[in-house]
C-alpha cells in the first residue's frame, strides 16, 4: 500500500517538470530560432510571410503563443512531419516501436553481461583480470560510438567480401524483399522479434536478429562499461563493509559472500544510476539510428533538424524528455524495492503539494480554454516574480552583510563572459606571469611553505609510478596536447590559405580517397607524392584535419569546462550550502534540463538556431552540461555541511561567505577536478557526435568527428582510412582523460592510500 | 580448547611494514571466560581475525601457530576453516548494526549459519514433524529473482498496453496477479524446519517475539536487540567457543550489563569458552575469570582476575589500573612505557 503512495507521489512530481519541459522546447522554437523558417523560401514576399504569421499565431503576443503551443501538446496535436510525410503523433507511434526494441534489446545485453564482470573485477582487484577487464569498461566510454559502429560495418563487410559470413546486413531494419514481398507477415506490434515469433517463422526472426545485432552491439557497450565501472567500484566499496566480516565469519565461502551479500548490497547504488544509463541509450540511439539507416525516432529526429522540420524536432525534444523522465520514475520505484531502508512514506512538503497542484490546474484550465489559461498563468508568473523578489528584498534588507551573494552572481557572469569572449586566456597569462614573478622574487618564503607538502607529491607521484594506466592517460594528454600547440610546424598551412582551421580542398592526385602513404609519402628526389594518412573525398588531407582538429576539441572543451565548472561550482555550492527555498529553485531549473537528453537537447537548439558554428556549439554545450556539474557540487556542498567541522566554524563565528569558500569549496575540489578532468574527454566525444551527424562548424573546418562522417560512405568501397583515424584520435584523446581522471582520483581519495 | 603460540601479524602499508602482531601467546581452555584487555591499537582484535585468518587483505600471518582442540589449524584449508567459523568458533562485533547485513531479514541471515553448519539436524526435525525443511511458502524464491520476474513482467506489460496490443500483455498480466494473490493462495502451510530453528535460536537470547524479529530488517531493530541477534547467531552453528570482540562498545551503559549477563548465563548453560575482547577492565571485573594484558602486540601479562586487580605485576598493568576514572580524583593518563617486557 505504501508502495502504491510512493509511486503516484513521484507520478505526481514528474508533471511540473513535464511542464518546464515545454516551456524550454516552447523557447527554442519561438525565441531561439525564426519559427516560420520551415515555411519561408526566398520567394516568400512580405504579403505571404504576414498571412503565415497570422496564420500560425506569431503576432499574438508570447504567452498566448505558448497556451496554445501548451494545449496542442495536451491535447497530442503536435503538428505534421514533413519529412516522412504524415502527422508526428502517428510517426511517433510507429517508430518508437523500432527504437524501443532495439534499446531494450541492448540494455538487456549491457546489464546482462556488465554485471558479472564489474563482480569479477572487484573479487580479483589490482590483478590482470581486474585491469583487462577494466581497460575494456574504459573503451568502451572513450570510443565515439558512431566509430565503433563504422568499424563493425567495415568488419562486417570485409567478412562478407571474404564468404565468412552469409552476406550479413549492415544497415535498415528487415530485408524489404522478404518481409514486404515474398512472405510477407502481420507485423501487430511493430517489435519485429515478437511478431516474427508469433508467426512462427523462422526466416523472419532469423532476418530480423541479424538485422539488430550490430546496433544493438554498438548501443549496448558505451552502457555496458557504465555499468561495469559503477558495478565494480560499488562492490569494492561493499566488500570492505563489516557485514562482509560477518558473512565471512558463518562460514560462508568466498563465493556464496560475494553473490549473496556483496552483490544485492552494490546492486543498490548501481541501479539508481541505471536512468542515466538509459539517457545514453536515447543519446546512443540517436547516432546508431542515423548510422544504420534504422527506421526509429533518432533517424527521424535527424532527418528533421537536418531539414528544420520544428514540429518533428520538437516533439522529439519532448518525447524523449518523457521517456527519460519515466525511465527514472522505474529506477526509482526498483530502488525502493531493492533497499528495505527506504522510507516510502516520506511526507510531501506543502510547496511540493502547492507547485504539483497549480502545474495540475493549468493543464486543465488550458485544456477547456486558452484564454482562461493565458490569464491564469500570467498570474502565475507575476506571483512567482513578486515572491522571489520578495524573498530575495528582505533577504538583503535583513542582511545587508549577505550582499556579497549578489556580487557573487554578477561576477560569475563576467568570468562567464570573459571566457567565452576568450578574454578569459589573456587573464589567465598575466596572472600567470605576475605568479612567476612572485616566485622568483619570495621562492624562499614559498619552499618553506611547501616543505610539509613534499611528501604530499612524493606519494602522488609513487602512485602514479605504480599504476601504469595513469602513465599511459598522462602521455596520451600531453602527446595530443602537444600536437596542438605545435599544430603549425606538423602541418603548415599552405600559403594561400587564409584561416589555417579551414581545411583545403585538394584537387591533385586523382581527386579524392588517397590511400595513407605513411612515412613513404617523400620521395627521395624530395617531392611529396600523397598524403599522410590518405584523403577523404574532396580532397581533404586527413593528417592536416587531425592537426588542426585537436585544437578544436582542445578549444571547445577547454571553454566548455572553465565556463561549466564556474557557473556549477557557484551555484552548486551556494544553492547546496543555504538549502531551503534557494536550493528548492535551482533543483527544479537543472531538473528541467537534466530531463531532456542531453544530445537530444544540444542538437535541438543546434538545428533550430541554424547555425553551424562552433560557437554556437559551445553555448549547445554549455547549456547542456552545467545541470549536471550543478549537481554534483550542490550534493557534495549538501554533505559537507552537515559535517561537525562546519558546525565548529559557525560557532566560531565565521561568515556565510568564509564557510563556502574556506571549508565547503576545498572540500569540493576533489570531485570537482575528477569530473573535470573526465568531461574534457567526455565533451570533445559529444563535439565530435554533433560535427558527424553535420552540426560542427562549416563543412571544411577542421573537426574530427565531420571528418569522421566523411568515411561514412566509403566502406563499402573499403577505404577504411577515411573513418579510422580521425575517430581513433578521439578515441586516444577521451581514453587520454578518462585514465588521467581515473588516476586522479585515485591519487586524491584519501581511503586508496593504504 | 584454543592455543595460540607465537603469532605474529603484519599489516602492508604505503608507509612500510606494521608489526601489528608481534608474538603472541595465548591459551583459552575449555569453559572459561577469558578477557582480553589493552587500549585501542594493540592488537587485541587483530588476534582472533589471525587466529580465524579474517584480516584485510593488508594483513599477512607471517609467524606462530594455532591449536583448535589440539587440531593444528594454522595452514588448514579454506575449507576446514570455513567448518571452524560458525561451527567450531563464534564471533560476534563491535557495531551490531553495521555488522548485519541491511538487505537481508534476520531470518535470512540466521537461517544462512544454520544451512551451513545444522544442515543435518534441520532435515531430521523436517522428518520427525514432517514439514518442509527449507521453505514455509511453497512459491518464492530469493527476492532478487522474484523482483526480477515483476520487473520483467510489468515493464512487457505495460509496453505491449501502450501499443494497444493487450492480447500480448494477457500473459505477463497473469503472471502479476498470480505474484500479487500468492499469499491468499497458499493456506496452511506449516512452518518450516529451518524456520523454527531460526526461533528457537532467537529465543535462546531471549529476544521477545522471535517470530516478528525474524522476519524484520535489521535496522527496523535496537541495538540492544541487533546485539542479541549477533550473538543467537554466533550461537546459531552450536559453536563450542564464543569470541566476543568488543560486544558491548557501541551499546548504552543498561544494555551493556544485559548483554554481559546473557553472555555469561549463556556460558554456564552451555559451558562453553569464551574469549571476551574489551578495553574496560570494569567489564573484565564483571565477567572473566582469567585476563591477558596486552600492549603494542604482545601479551605483557596473563593471570587471573583476582591477581591482575589486587597485585598486578607488569608496569603497564599498573598504569591501565591506574588509568580507570574515579569519582573525584585526578585521572591518570596510560604512559607510554616504551618497548614491552613480558611477565
Amino acid at each position: 500500500m505504501k508502495l502504491w503512495i510512493y509511486v503516484l507521489r513521484r507520478l505526481a512530481l514528474t508533471i511540473p517538470v513535464l511542464l518546464g519541459v515545454t516551456l524550454i522546447t516552447f523557447y527554442l522554437s519561438y525565441g531561439m530560432g525564426d519559427p516560420l523558417a520551415a515555411y519561408v523560401t526566398e520567394k516568400t514576399t512580405d504579403a505571404q510571410y504576414e498571412a503565415l504569421a497570422e496564420k500560425h499565431g506569431i503576432n499574438e503576443p508570447i504567452s498566448v503563443q505558448y497556451v496554445i503551443y501548451l494545449h496542442s501538446v495536451i491535447t497530442f496535436d503536435w503538428g505534421y512531419s514533413e519529412v516522412v510525410d504524415t502527422p508526428v503523433s502517428e510517426a511517433l507511434k510507429y517508430r518508437f516501436a523500432a527504437t524501443l526494441e532495439l534499446s531494450i534489446l541492448a540494455f538487456v545485453v549491457a546489464v546482462v553481461t556488465a554485471l558479472p564482470l564489474g563482480i569479477y573485477s572487484s573479487i580479483r582487484q589490482n590483478r590482470w583480470h581486474d585491469h583487462s577487464i577494466r581497460f575494456f569498461a574504459l573503451l568502451g566510454s572513450a570510443i565515439p560510438i558512431f566509430w565503433f559502429a563504422l568499424i563493425l560495418q567495415y568488419i562486417v563487410v570485409e567478412l562478407n567480401s571474404y564468404g565468412l559470413l552469409d552476406n550479413w546486413p549492415i544497415t535498415y531494419r528487415t530485408d524489404a524483399q522478404l518481409w514486404e514481398i515474398e512472405d510477407p507477415i502481420e507485423t501487430p506490434t511493430n517489435f519485429l522479434l515478437v511478431d516474427a515469433i508469433a508467426a512462427g517463422s523462422w526466416i523472419h526472426l532469423k532476418d530480423a536478429l541479424q538485422h539488430m545485432i550490430l546496433p544493438a552491439t554498438v548501443l549496448a557497450y558505451g552502457s555496458m562499461a557504465t555499468i561495469i565501472r559503477l558495478m565494480r567500484g560499488n562492490m569494492l566499496d561493499v566488500l570492505g563493509q563489516d557485514y562482509i566480516r560477518t558473512a565471512k565469519s558463518k562460514g560462508l565461502s568466498e563465493n556464496q559472500i560475494t553473490y549473496k551479500h556483496g552483490a544485492p548490497n552494490a546492486m543498490i547504488p548501481t541501479v539508481t544510476l541505471l536512468g542515466m544509463g538509459f539517457a545514453g541509450l536515447i543519446n546512443g540511439s540517436v547516432l546508431t539510428e542515423t548510422i544504420f539507416s534504422w527506421p526509429g525516432l533518432g533517424a527521424w529526429a535527424i532527418t528533421a533538424m537536418r531539414s528544420l522540420d520544428i514540429s518533428a524536432i520538437l516533439a522529439y525534444t519532448l518525447f524523449s524528455a518523457f521517456l527519460y523522465i519515466i525511465a527514472n520514475l522505474i529506477v526509482d520505484i526498483m530502488y525502493a524495492f531493492l533497499d528495505p531502508r527506504v522510507e516510502l512514506s516520506g511526507h510531501s512538503s506543502v510547496a511540493e503539494i502547492v507547485v504539483v497542484s497549480l502545474s495540475v490546474l493549468m493543464l486543465i484550465i488550458t485544456f477547456f480554454s486558452t484564454d482562461a489559461a493565458v490569464l491564469f498563468g500570467s498570474l502565475l508568473v507575476i506571483l512567482l516574480f513578486s515572491l522571489i523578489l520578495y524573498a530575495i528584498g528582505t533577504r538583503f534588507l535583513e542582511n545587508p552583510e549577505d550582499s556579497w551573494l549578489l556580487l557573487l552572481f554578477f561576477g560569475t557572469l563576467f568570468i562567464v563572459w570573459s571566457i567565452l569572449s576568450g578574454f578569459f586566456m589573456t587573464i589567465i597569462y598575466v596572472s600567470l606571469f605576475i605568479y612567476l614573478i612572485y616566485l622568483g622574487f619570495y621562492w624562499k618564503d614559498v619552499r618553506e611553505e611547501l616543505e610539509p607538502k613534499f611528501d604530499e607529491f612524493k606519494r602522488a607521484a609513487y602512485q602514479i609510478k605504480r599504476n601504469p594506466l595513469t602513465i599511459l592517460g598522462l602521455f596520451l594528454v600531453l602527446s595530443l596536447l602537444s600536437i596542438a600547440l605545435f599544430a603549425p610546424w606538423l602541418a603548415p598551412p599552405s600559403e594561400g590559405q587564409r584561416d589555417p582551421m579551414k581545411m583545403e580542398e585538394h584537387w591533385k592526385f586523382n581527386f579524392d580517397f588517397q590511400p595513407p602513404c605513411y612515412f613513404s609519402c617523400t620521395a627521395e628526389s624530395g617531392e611529396e607524392n600523397g598524403y599522410i594518412l590518405g584523403s577523404t573525398q574532396k580532397g581533404y588531407d586527413i593528417f592536416y584535419g587531425l592537426v588542426w582538429g585537436s585544437r578544436t576539441s582542445l578549444d571547445v572543451a577547454v571553454k566548455v569546462v572553465f565556463t561549466g565548472t564556474f557557473i556549477a561550482a557557484v551555484i552548486g555550492s551556494v544553492s547546496g550550502y543555504y538549502g531551503g527555498r534557494v536550493d528548492d529553485i535551482v533543483m527544479r531549473i537543472t531538473d528541467v534540463f537534466i530531463a531532456i537528453p542531453g544530445l537530444v537537447l544540444a542538437l535541438a537548439i543546434m538545428a533550430i538556431t541554424e547555425d553551424r558554428s562552433i560557437e554556437m556549439l559551445m553555448y549547445a554545450l554549455i547549456i547542456v552540461w552545467w545541470p549536471g556539474f550543478t549537481r554534483v557540487i550542490r550534493a557534495e556542498a549538501l554533505r559537507i555541511r552537515k559535517l561537525p567541522y562546519i558546525e565548529a566554524a559557525k560557532a566560531a563565528g565565521a561568515s556565510d561567505f568564509r564557510i563556502i569558500f574556506k571549508h565547503i569549496l576545498p572540500n569540493c575540489i576533489t570531485s570537482i577536478i575528477v569530473i573535470a578532468t573526465m568531461d574534457m574527454g567526455g565533451i570533445v566525444l559529444s563535439l565530435a557526435a554533433l560535427g558527424f551527424l553535420g552540426f560542427g562548424g562549416t563543412a571544411d573546418h577542421a573537426e574530427w568527428g565531420k571528418l569522421v562522417s566523411f568515411g561514412q560512405g566509403s566502406i563499402l568501397a573499403g577505404d577504411w582510412w577515411a573513418f579510422f583515424f580521425p575517430g581513433l584520435a578521439l578515441a586516444l584523446w577521451a581514453l587520454g582523460f578518462y585514465l588521467l581522471g581515473d588516476g586522479v582520483r585515485d591519487i586524491l581519495d584519501p581511503k586508496q592510500r593504504n | 580448547m584454543l592455543e595460540i603460540e607465537n603469532l605474529k601479524t603484519n599489516f602492508n602499508t604505503y608507509d612500510g611494514v606494521i608489526k601489528a602482531l608481534d608474538g603472541v601467546n595465548l591459551k583459552i581452555n575449555d569453559g572459561e571466560i577469558f578477557g582480553l584487555v589493552g587500549e585501542t591499537g594493540s592488537g587485541k582484535s587483530v588476534t582472533c581475525y589471525s587466529a580465524l585468518k579474517l584480516l584485510p587483505k593488508t594483513g599477512e600471518v607471517v609467524g606462530g601457530k594455532v591449536t583448535l582442540n589440539g587440531e593444528d589449524i594454522t595452514n588448514a584449508s579454506e575449507a576446514r576453516l570455513q567448518q571452524i567459523r560458525g561451527g567450531e568458533i563464534g564471533i560476534i562485533f563491535q557495531d551490531p548494526l553495521s555488522a548485519l547485513n541491511p538487505v537481508m531479514t534476520i531470518n535470512e541471515q540466521i537461517g544462512e549459519i544454520l544451512i551451513l553448519h545444522q544442515d543435518f539436524e534441520i532435515k531430521k526435525l523436517a522428518s520427525e514433524k514432517e514439514i518442509p525443511v527449507y521453505k514455509s511458502e511453497k512459491w518464492k524464491s530469493s527476492p532478487g529473482v522474484e523482483f526480477t520476474i515483476m520487473a520483467f513482467c510489468i515493464s512487457f506489460m505495460s509496453l505491449f498496453s501502450m501499443l494497444g496490443q493487450f492480447s500480448f500483455a494477457l500473459p505477463f498480466l497473469f503472471v502479476v496477479s498470480l505474484m500479487f494473490l500468492r499469499d491468499y493462495l497458499q493456506t496452511n502451510v506449516p512452518t518450516s524446519a529451518l524456520d523454527l530453528m531460526v526461533i528457537d535460536a532467537l529465543s535462546r537470547v531471549k529476544l521477545p517475539n522471535p517470530k516478528q524479529i525474524a522476519s524484520s530488517y535489521p535496522h527496523e531493530l535496537s541495538g540492544g536487540m541487533q546485539q542479541r541477534v549477533m550473538i543467537a547467531m554466533a550461537l546459531a552453528g552450536k559453536a563450542k567457543m564464543l569470541i566476543a570482540d568488543e560486544p558491548t562498545t557501541a551499546l548504552d551503559v543498561t544494555i551493556q550489563a544485559q548483554i554481559l549477563q546473557l553472555i555469561k548465563d549463556i556460558q554456564k548453560e552451555e559451558k562453553m569458552s569464551v574469549l571476551l575482547i574489551t578495553h574496560d577492565l570494569g567489564v573484565v571485573a564483571e565477567t572473566c575469570e582469567k585476563v591477558a594484558v596486552m600492549y603494542k602486540g604482545k601479551i605483557v601479562e596473563e593471570a587471573s582476575v583476582d591477581q591482575i586487580f589486587t597485585n598486578p605485576r607488569h608496569e603497564y598493568t599498573k598504569a591501565l589500573l591506574n588509568a580507570i576514572p574515579k569519582g573525584g580524583k585526578e585521572r591518570l593518563k596510560v604512559p607510554d612505557i616504551g618497548e614491552p617486557g613480558a611477565i
